[in-house]
């Protein structure tokens, strides 16, 4: 006899078909290892000891009763607090092509109990919308076919640079030039950025492997590669190095680390490329940063002076600012006093309706070295799944509205505006961020794709991994567990920084040269640009072709 | 040798162009091995001629483009001047020389011949070339220099540019030569800008090979644009240099940028920021790479093996916690004398209450039942029964007063005994046992089995009685002087009443079942109405039955809360429950219930429990008045508000007899702390989760009666059965077996004496978990660290 034993169900019940990943194992190829469940880093499954029942039914044999015979395989749990996030980690440590995730077919049940305790789902990561983004499918159509210079990508010399600062027109710098006036910083750096991500978000090993990288793209390539820190403050080593110039540094409402930055300037070396003030992030608009207390480590707490191991989260609005004016005011004018107007200072806002209020009052600010829009494809490390997925302003008519604006006032070539949130999403980054430039955008930041290229974050649309924001990150970018980041080796990481670097910059010529333009970027060049969706090109003031 | 000339002019002085001029060339070579062209910037001169015996051209006008293109092998063409765009385009074989410049272009996609400049050539030399392997590599010689864009994409060229008289003297090469160069080779003497890629060209010396091909060569060139005086200034090894591409194999092989990161790393990246970046920020901080799948100290979790540190549910649930895990151990390990003592430890009534009248909340519990039945605790109870006393602990010189000798006090008693201290038992009734003796009907508790256990109880040495003893007051404060502790255990023993018109005719149970057990029954009607159907109305309705009873009809106001052997045993003889009924008043007819109905009786017997009676209590031992009876408060050790006196079963709250037992174990651990001035610890082992357990291990069996297969289907919850699976799955062999060797160990002590332990090599272990998805009994544990 076997025991009537009976699973007692509640509301929040699940069969494994119910989760988004499933785990498939291959009972005949699995050696037992343990390689799998040793590096899960949710402790999603586990070794099973089964039993079956053979009861002895031959009609012909006098013999009855029940043989039974135990069996073991890998099982996936049922406890949505260990479901399975199809990072692939267990494949990846299988010697025997023995088990892996597959997306779930069914419905994703899981989502109904993601708000237990009555917290809504945090996570990390980006918009769960997967597929061709707006950017993707905007193709370069106007090529110079024995019409313009014929330009060899591979042969010619591009230059592939972007202006961060002010530029004045040209009588006002004339005027302050003879006159002895001030002459806003400028810097000419690569349009394509690395985003602002954070010591704390990311992992030390990862973030100071971006910072190699990125010192290595300058030193050795030539390419002026810049990253900007996020908000979490900067080793103090690091700000008294010659690499501080590569460095935007952050500022944000948490102001975290910064009593390190303003104990370093008078022994900074360099001056750093930029001050970036953080009002708004695109991935969770009228929100404020998070750093959730799983990574909240004795070395992050020391260098954000916070208390180890508690959450992190920074007010949505910096707590002194009132009103626009205020906050291009005082902000913008206090952080160039501190760097004796020698550094550019820009605000990075979510995308927004309202985002062309606020360039306005940059026209008219005369510190304001440029503007960020951050649009909703925007990553980050921790959100509210409602404000990733739902809450925000896709980047290319936001940037479009804001350049056009700028080019009525006569004032595009003036103030500059970067655009980030989703670039290089399905892999596209040269194709996305030049089609970006080409409806006025000045440069892009990139933050998922870097994290994606130079480390191989495993994260996608399709809600795969995006545990960034509980510090479990297997391979190591997002975690503040030694035992995890010190999986990421800084120097691959920084040769991948390189190998990015170097063919987006082939990339872009192989986008500059047929349209015959090798010596400025075509940043709002946007009769070379079209789009097959009527709708789209006539929002964006582009080309339609079909 | 027959010259002819052809003009480039027409006789009206015209320029013919170069469509005619090419069939006025083509003609005069059909008959002349030498031709001398009067050229005047005619394009492709000396396309597609060939001559068996080789055919000679010399150019002295002004040439046009792409001269010599598509050359022809045997077929020479002297320029005596300079030279316009892409000579030698496509060259396939001529030897084309140019006294003076070349301009761009030259040699553009040649794959065989030779090309000697006099002077300097233009931008794009080189570029595209070929090398087909059944014929020579193409050649470009050049006395000056080159400009810029030189050998790209260069195939199979050889080129030799030397300098002289360079147009640009610090750099002779041009800007970026040898993008894409893929094969070829290229000499060169003077400066040049280092700029072409890295990825595609390295500069190297000459080797012996190709400098003796250079000093083979270069006196034939040299007299073909005839500046031979240069042989000695060209012939300095130590001036030239060759640029070489690189395969892609070597490309592969390079990082993709031209400085290895590590080298990048050691000798810029630390040395700017002088050393480590978070030196100062978390010094010592190891951030070195490790492998996904780690042991020891990088391991996230790491196993446990908690034998014995959570309590089996059969310990846990049991109010005495008897680990019977522990004693199926002992009996399958056939230490069946060390288990029966291992249980008197715990009750001097085994198998009266465990074995009898105890409804089992461990085995209510039981794992077992997860694969078929719980283990059958009665069995293991009863056997006990004939076992002596175990041996007394040296005396610690103390005494206690117990009042009362039911279970409660039985069992304070008993283990005050078995450690060393006097217990004297001052009983009100005759006999000791409580309840157990007075009311449960023998039917349930076998009077062999009680009277044997009464007998071993009070021939334990330390144990005395004094029965029939009228508490008072007065006698309280004597005893309170005269022993150690007192602990109160009187139980409950005033019957609760209701006071509806005709109480005085009804009986209560206590009275009715302590007579019915004694040799003067009250004699009961035929039909009999019991109010309130608890277990203890059941019983009452057995022993009605049994003196003579008919009909008996348990009535209550509520569900009957009657359950388990006591409700099947009523129920067997034909006991009826009837509810809800409101007892409306009792007559000589029977109980009439508030709707009006009569529930016709001689005899009712009214069963709503029992209250302390506690008038001897002093004013120091506080008590709390509940449903209307006064109850004594005490704290977890059973103390009261008076720190030597004690107060254990029913007298604080009613419940099971095991209940009764188990208050007296602990009260009488605290005493025997307190005596030997230890801190007293509670029991403090939380109960094993059953999902820890891996219960598909065991497949299904029947029951069986004996103690051994009882022992047999125990699943050793929580407390290792030495199995070795953890061993056997282990992937790594971290896990093994070691014997403990007491003696070398100090201080060391396991419970209930194992002598072993399984251990997981940290160095060895990688954190699969495997152990304890495994253990059958939930030992392994994983713990994070």
């Amino acid at each position: 006899m076997v025991s009537a034993r009976s699973a007692s169900v509640t509301p929040g019940s699940l069969a494994p078909s119910d989760f988004p990943w499933i785990i498939e194992h291959k009972e005949e190829r699995c050696t037992l290892c343990g390689q799998c469940t040793a590096v899960c880093p949710k402790g999603a499954i586990h070794l099973a000891h089964m039993r079956k029942r053979i009861p002895q039914l031959e009609v012909f044999s006098k013999k009855r009763g029940n043989d039974y015979k135990t069996f073991t395989g890998l099982r996936q749990a049922t406890d949505p607090a260990k479901s399975c996030i199809g990072c692939g980690m267990c494949s990846m440590v299988c010697p025997n092509d023995a088990i892996g995730p597959v997306p779930g077919t069914g419905e994703n049940r899981t989502v109904f109990f993601d708000n237990r305790k009555g917290e809504p789902l945090k996570r990390g990561g980006r918009r769960n919308v997967s597929g061709p983004t707006l950017l993707d499918r905007i193709v370069f159509n106007r090529i110079s076919m024995l019409t313009d210079p014929a330009l060899d990508a591979g042969r010619h010399e591009f230059t592939t640079t972007t202006t961060l600062g002010r530029i004045l027109s040209p009588e006002d710098f004339l005027e302050r030039t003879i006159n002895g006036g001030w002459i806003p910083p400028t810097r000419e750096i690569f349009p394509f950025i690395i985003g602002s991500m954070s010591f704390g978000a990311l992992s030390p090993n990862m973030w100071l492997g971006l910072l190699q990288g990125v010192a290595y793209c300058n030193e050795v390539l030539g390419i002026p590669v810049v990253m900007c820190t996020g908000e979490g403050g900067c080793p103090p080593w690091v700000l008294r190095s010659p690499y501080l110039k590569y460095i935007i540094l952050q500022i944000a409402s948490g102001y975290f680390g910064w009593d390190e930055i303003i104990r370093a300037i008078p022994e900074m070396q360099c001056d750093p490329a930029a001050i970036e003030i953080k009002y708004g992030q695109g991935a969770k608009p009228g929100d404020g940063g998070l750093l959730m207390w799983f990574k909240v480590s004795k070395l992050i707490a020391r260098l954000r002076g916070v208390p180890e191991g508690v959450d992190l989260p920074s007010p949505p609005v910096h707590q002194t600012l009132y009103s626009i004016e205020e906050s291009v005011m005082k902000m913008i004018q206090t952080l160039s006093t501190a760097f004796t107007h020698k550094v550019p200072v820009y605000p990075k806002i979510s995308a927004s309706t309202s985002a062309k209020s606020v360039l306005n009052n940059l026209v008219r600010n005369p510190y304001a070295a440029g503007l960020l829009i951050d649009g909703i494809d925007g990553g980050t490390g921790a959100a509210y799944n409602v404000s990733m997925d739902a809450t925000g302003h896709p980047i290319a008519s936001c940037i479009r509205d804001c350049y056009l604006d700028l080019a009525a006032q006569g004032k595009q070539n003036e103030i500059p505006i970067f655009a980030a949130g989703g670039i290089g999403k399905n892999g596209n980054v040269a194709q996305n961020g030049m089609a970006l430039m080409m409806l006025g955008a000045s440069g892009v930041h990139i933050g998922k794709y870097i994290m994606q290229a130079a480390a191989g974050c495993l994260g996608n649309e399709k809600n795969r991994c995006n545990v960034c924001n509980v510090g479990i990150c297997p391979k190591g970018i997002t975690s503040q567990n030694p035992k995890l980041y010190r999986r990421l080796d800084p120097d691959k990481v920084a040769e991948r920084v390189a190998d990015v670097f170097m063919s987006i910059n082939t990339e872009m010529k192989k986008i500059m040269a047929p349209l015959g333009r090798s010596q400025s970027l075509p940043v709002g060049m946007s009769d070379a640009i079209g789009i097959g969706d009527k709708a789209a090109a006539e929002r964006l003031q582009i080309d339609y072709v079909c | 040798m027959t010259i002819t000339v052809v003009k480039g002019l027409d006789e009206n002085g015209q320029r013919i162009n170069s469509m005619e001029f090419e069939k006025l060339v083509r003609k005069a070579s059909a008959s002349a091995t030498n031709i001398v062209l009067d050229t005047y910037g005619q394009h492709n001169i000396g396309i597609r001629l060939q001559k068996e015996d080789g055919l000679s051209i010399t150019v002295r006008g002004p040439s046009g483009q792409r001269l010599g293109c598509m050359g022809m092998p045997g077929t020479s063409i002297l320029c005596e001047g300079a030279t316009s765009d892409d000579v030698g385009y496509l060259n396939i074989g001529a030897e084309i020389t140019v006294l003076g410049d070349a301009t761009n272009g030259a040699c553009n996609a040649m794959a065989n011949g030779k090309v000697f400049i006099g002077g300097s050539i233009g931008a794009r030399g080189l570029t595209m070339t070929k090398w087909n392997p059944q014929h020579e590599k193409p050649e470009l010689w050049v006395l000056g220099s080159t400009g810029d864009s030189f050998a790209e994409f260069n195939c199979g060229g050889t080129a030799v540019v030397c300098g002289i008289d360079a147009k640009n003297p610090d750099n002779i090469l041009g800007y970026r030569p040898c993008v894409g160069m893929v094969g070829g080779l290229i000499y060169f003497r003077g400066k040049i800008d280092n700029s072409f890629p890295k990825t595609s060209a390295k500069v190297a010396e000459p080797s012996d090979k190709h400098w003796q091909w250079l000093q083979e060569n270069i006196s034939d060139f040299l007299s073909k644009i005839r500046r031979d005086d240069l042989l000695k200034t060209l012939s300095i090894r130590d001036e030239w240099h060759v640029l070489l591409p690189i395969t892609p194999q070597e490309r592969a092989l390079m990082f993709s940028g031209p400085m290895p990161m590590a080298e990048f790393r050691n000798n810029h990246w630390i040395k700017s920021l002088g050393g480590d970046p978070l030196r100062d920020l978390a010094p010592g901080l190891d951030r070195s790479v490790i492998d996904t799948i780690v042991t020891g100290d990088l391991r996230r979790k790491k196993p446990y093996w908690a034998n014995a540190e959570a309590a089996a549910p059969c310990t846990y649930y049991c109010p005495v916690h008897i680990p019977t895990v522990d004693r199926l151990r002992l009996i399958r390990e056939g230490k069946i004398d060390e288990a029966y003592e291992m249980l008197l430890h715990y009750t001097p009534l085994p198998a009266s209450v465990c074995g009898a009248v105890c409804p089992n909340l461990c085995m209510e519990n039981c794992s077992r039942q997860g694969v078929d039945d719980s283990i059958d605790v009665q069995i293991l109870g009863r056997s006990v029964n004939h076992h002596k006393a175990p041996t007394i602990a040296e005396s610690l010189d103390r005494k206690v007063a117990v009042i009362g000798g039911g279970p409660a006090g039985m069992n304070v008693a008993w283990q005050l005994a078995l450690a060393g201290i006097e217990a004297h038992i001052f009983e009100q009734d005759e006999m000791i046992g409580g309840k157990l003796a007075q009311v449960i009907p023998w039917e349930r508790l076998s009077q062999a089995i009680w009277d044997q256990e009464i007998q071993r109880f009070l021939e334990t040495p330390n144990i005395s009685t004094s029965l029939g003893f009228e508490m008072s007051k007065e006698k309280f404060v004597e005893l309170q002087n005269e022993y150690d502790y007192i602990v109160i255990a009187v139980g409950t023993h005033a019957p609760k009443t209701i006071p509806f018109p005709g109480h005085e005719k009804v009986l209560p149970a206590l009275d009715f079942l302590k007579r019915a057990k004694s040799n003067t029954p009250i004699p009961v009607g035929k039909e009999v109405v019991i109010i309130g159907a608890g277990n203890v109305g059941c019983d009452v309705a057995c022993e009605a039955y049994r003196l003579g009873a008919k009909k008996v009809t348990l009535v209550d106001i509520q569900k009957p809360l009657a359950f388990g052997k006591e409700k099947e045993a009523a129920e067997g003889l034909g006991a009826t429950f009837q509810w809800p009924v409101v007892t409306d008043k009792i007559t000589d007819e029977g109980l009439w219930t508030k709707d009006g109905e009569l529930l016709p009786a001689q005899t009712v017997i009214i069963s709503i429990g029992d209250v302390p009676s506690l008038s001897f209590l002093p004013e120091t031992v506080e008590t709390i008045n509940v449903g209307g009876a006064d109850w004594i408060t005490t704290d977890k050790a059973h103390v009261t508000s008076d720190a030597k006196v004690l107060a254990v079963g029913d007298v604080e709250r009613p419940g099971l007899a095991t209940h009764a037992l188990g208050a007296g174990k602990t009260a009488a651990e605290y005493i025997i702390a307190d005596c030997k001035g230890f801190e007293w610890q509670p029991f403090a082992k939380e109960v094993i989760p059953q999902k820890a357990l891996t219960i598909t291990h065991y497949l299904p069996t029947e029951t069986g009666n004996t103690e051994a297969s009882q022992a047999d289907r125990c699943l050793s919850c929580g407390s290792c059965r030495d199995c070795h699976l953890c061993e056997t799955i282990c992937p790594t062999g971290a896990i093994s077996r070691r014997e403990l060797v007491f003696d070398t160990i100090a201080g060391y002590h396991t419970e209930h004496g194992e002598n072993y332990e399984y251990i997981s090599d940290d160095q060895k272990c990688i954190a699969c978990g495997f152990c304890a998805d495994t253990c059958p009994c939930g030992i392994w544990t994983m713990t994070p660290f």
